[in-house]
């Protein structure tokens, strides 16, 4: 059932069949969850972590008007808040943008996985490291790139990210996104996203539609996004 | 909650919104089409050349237009 966090931490590092073992041991139950759900509100009290197993959750924060800013998108095998572990609560919220399924893991029990296995408490390390890097990158995309290139950016990502867990391929991937939701990433409205799409796909170089993201013309898009994956951390070594 | 769909007309063609949005009523929907305009605007600003001559309309679950909201209605002009 964690197989895809088991194929994101193997692209990065070794790791051993005992210190699967202590992973597989790690998760107490799985819960499915509707779409729309916010699952872990910003403020409350955790004792948990939670791991993407199936589905989209993003992290999230808002203002009082409602307007809201997706600050990641999470794909299967995704820790959707492993920075709880060290934080109790979080300064944002996490909802499922899509049906989802999720792997508890109570913080204790991670605790105790670190200490037996302080590999493992690197590997975690990493994956919230990894997490601050994306949103460095959306900082940069939000602030510097252009729509067109934002937009073209977040595909490449995707692209990357659910290629790891073995859910894309050269030329594209599902994506089970709303406009509204695209919009939420990026920081556009949806008639402003829904022009862009429009310009993408009349180029010929990326389609979003029918929850699928079709990539025509890869080398072009990572032009237009100036993507350079190596933010992702994509090198298996020791860490 | 009712679904609106937002159509955009401008100088390169027509943008049909296949996929529309969920909102509680027609002001909802007037204050989305204000907000996408201007946020198209904003970056054709940006880019150096604002143009004017688009249009959103704004059409309910029924096919009804309940708005045509042209580019420059989005936003006020001072001189």
């Amino acid at each position: 059932m964690i197989e895809s966090f088991l194929l994101k931490l193997r692209a990065r590092d070794e790791i051993s069949p005992d210190e699967e073992e202590a992973i597989r041991a790690m998760f107490s139950e799985t819960i499915e969850v509707p779409s729309d759900k916010t699952i872990i509100r910003a403020g409350r009290e955790l004792t948990f972590s939670t791991l993407l197993l199936d589905g989209l959750l993003c992290r999230f924060k808002d203002l009082r008007d409602g307007s809201r800013q997706i600050s990641e998108l999470h794909v299967a095998g995704d820790f959707a808040d492993l920075h709880s572990f060290t934080l109790k609560h979080l300064d944002h919220s996490v909802m499922a943008l899509t049906r989802c399924r999720l792997a508890i893991a109570p913080h204790d029990r991670i605790k105790a996985v670190i200490h037996a296995h302080p590999h493992l408490g690197r590997m975690f390390w990493f994956m919230t490291n990894l997490d601050a890097a994306i949103h460095r990158e959306w900082v940069l995309s939000l602030g510097r790139r252009s729509a067109l290139s934002r937009t073209a950016h977040l595909f490449c990502e995707l692209r990357i990210r659910l290629g790891i867990v073995g859910l894309a391929d050269e030329t594209g991937y599902a994506l089970n996104l709303t406009q509204t939701d695209l919009a939420e990433c990026l920081g556009l409205t949806s008639v402003h996203v829904n022009r862009v799409l429009k310009e993408l796909r009349e180029g010929g170089i990326v389609e979003f539609r029918g929850g699928r993201v079709t990539i025509r013309e890869p080398a072009q898009l990572e032009r237009i996004a100036e993507f350079d994956p190596a933010y992702l951390y994509l090198e298996k070594r020791p860490r | 909650m009712p679904r609106y769909y937002f159509h955009l007309r401008n100088g390169a063609g027509f943008v049909e919104d296949e996929e529309g949005r969920d909102l509680p009523d027609p002001e909802a929907a007037r204050s989305e089409a204000l907000k996408g305009v201007r946020s198209i605007l904003c970056e054709d600003v940006l880019g150096g050349v604002v143009d004017l001559r688009g249009s959103l309309e704004v059409v309910d679950q029924d096919g009804v237009r309940i708005l045509l909201l042209p580019f420059a209605e989005a936003v006020e002009f001072r001189t």
